[in-house]
């Protein structure tokens, strides 16, 4: 037996930290299915709330951990590249309603960004914490990958995400309860415009038709964002 | 699948060389994306591998995000400077947009509705 070999082992191979996170990821989905697909109970929240008291406790140098997991941080490329299929089958959907989508989509698009903006610049936040907000309607991959360009801190942009689509799904029964929103169309457009893949799950809820406009507004407010941010703060 | 992860993995990869050879300011991954969307619209279908990858790739999605969501633990100071003003915005922010779309979608479905009845 060598003890000090296999421990050397253990605290190198990127092995354990990739078994850690999929571990952490798989019993997210497990709370997920077991509290029947609550949309509060996301995967990534559970996954994230296993996750940072773990990388916390073992004090590794996040650089260290990122490292070792970066075989599944590459797949979020092709991943990105994969969305454009599901907008694909989405994108029949906009002849429907046409104007009310591409209107929707810039003024609501723009409002998210700017009312979140303002009331950070009310108080007088830093400039990182208001670039890293800016794309926190975006869908999570797209924020990554975009959040880099525009000088914005990934990480950070990322909680932003997560936390704007918990509270859109939190509001929204409320929100279209009080303004008698009455097209199901349109609850889950705004759902998926506002608060991208957690808005789905909670679209899904209302119906098959909320959650296709759901699937459609999300495609289109990534793309949207993703492609204008960076021209629009590169010419600020 | 193989056809598919191919297919995902060239249309980043002509993502990427846009990029460079344009030096335009959006990802790489996105032009990929908008290619890949004119290429679908342009072939007027998808095919098998490709829905295969896609639906694998996707249903994992949240999984690798992991690695670069976890940066947050870098990020505890900033937070905590700022808790406040990052908490109102998205509190108020979110729940403003979001009652925002939902009332203009709502109303200019309902207008294009009635115009064709009438």
């Amino acid at each position: 037996m060598n003890l000090d070999a296999l421990i050397a082992y253990v605290t190198s191979t990127p092995l354990v930290w990739i078994i850690v996170t999929i571990s952490a990821y798989k019993i997210g989905i497990l709370v997920y299915e077991k509290s029947g697909k609550n949309a509060l109970l996301q995967p990534i929240v559970i996954a994230y709330m296993i996750m940072l008291p773990i990388l916390l406790l073992a004090n590794i140098p996040y650089k260290q951990y990122f490292e070792s997991v970066s075989i599944i941080h590459f797949l979020l490329g092709p991943a990105t590249v994969a969305l454009a299929l599901p907008l694909y089958k989405n994108l029949k959907l906009i002849r429907s309603y046409f104007m009310p989508i591409v209107v929707t989509l810039f003024l609501g698009g723009t409002f998210t960004i700017l009312s979140a903006l303002g009331i950070l610049w009310l108080f007088d936040a830093s400039t990182t914490t208001m670039l890293s907000m800016t794309t926190k309607s975006v869908t999570a991959p797209i924020t990554i990958i975009t959040a880099q360009d525009i000088g914005a801190i990934p990480s950070l942009a990322m909680g932003f995400v997560v936390i704007t689509g918990l509270l859109g799904a939190l509001f929204g029964s409320f929100i279209f309860k009080i303004l008698h929103i009455k097209h199901d169309a349109a609850k889950g457009f705004a759902l998926g415009l506002i608060s991208h893949a957690i808005g789905i799950a909670r679209a899904v809820e209302i119906s098959d038709k909320a959650a296709a406009f759901a699937a459609l507004a999300m495609g289109l407010v990534g793309v949207v964002i993703a492609v204008l941010l960076p021209i629009v703060i590169g010419l600020l | 699948m193989l056809h598919g992860m191919l297919t995902l993995l060239l249309f980043q990869f002509i993502g990427e060389c846009c990029v460079k050879l344009f030096m335009l300011k959006i990802p790489g991954p996105i032009i990929g994306m908008v290619l890949l969307l004119l290429f679908l619209l342009f072939r007027k279908s998808s095919f098998h591998a490709l829905d295969v990858t896609v639906s694998w790739l996707l249903r994992y999605l949240p999984l690798f995000i992991i690695p670069a969501a976890s940066g947050i633990i870098t990020q505890i100071d900033t937070i905590s400077k700022e808790a406040v003003a990052i908490l109102s915005s998205l509190i108020i922010g979110t729940f403003l947009a979001l009652a925002f779309s939902a009332k203009l979608i709502d109303i200019l479905i309902s207008r294009k509705e009635k115009t064709h009845e009438s």
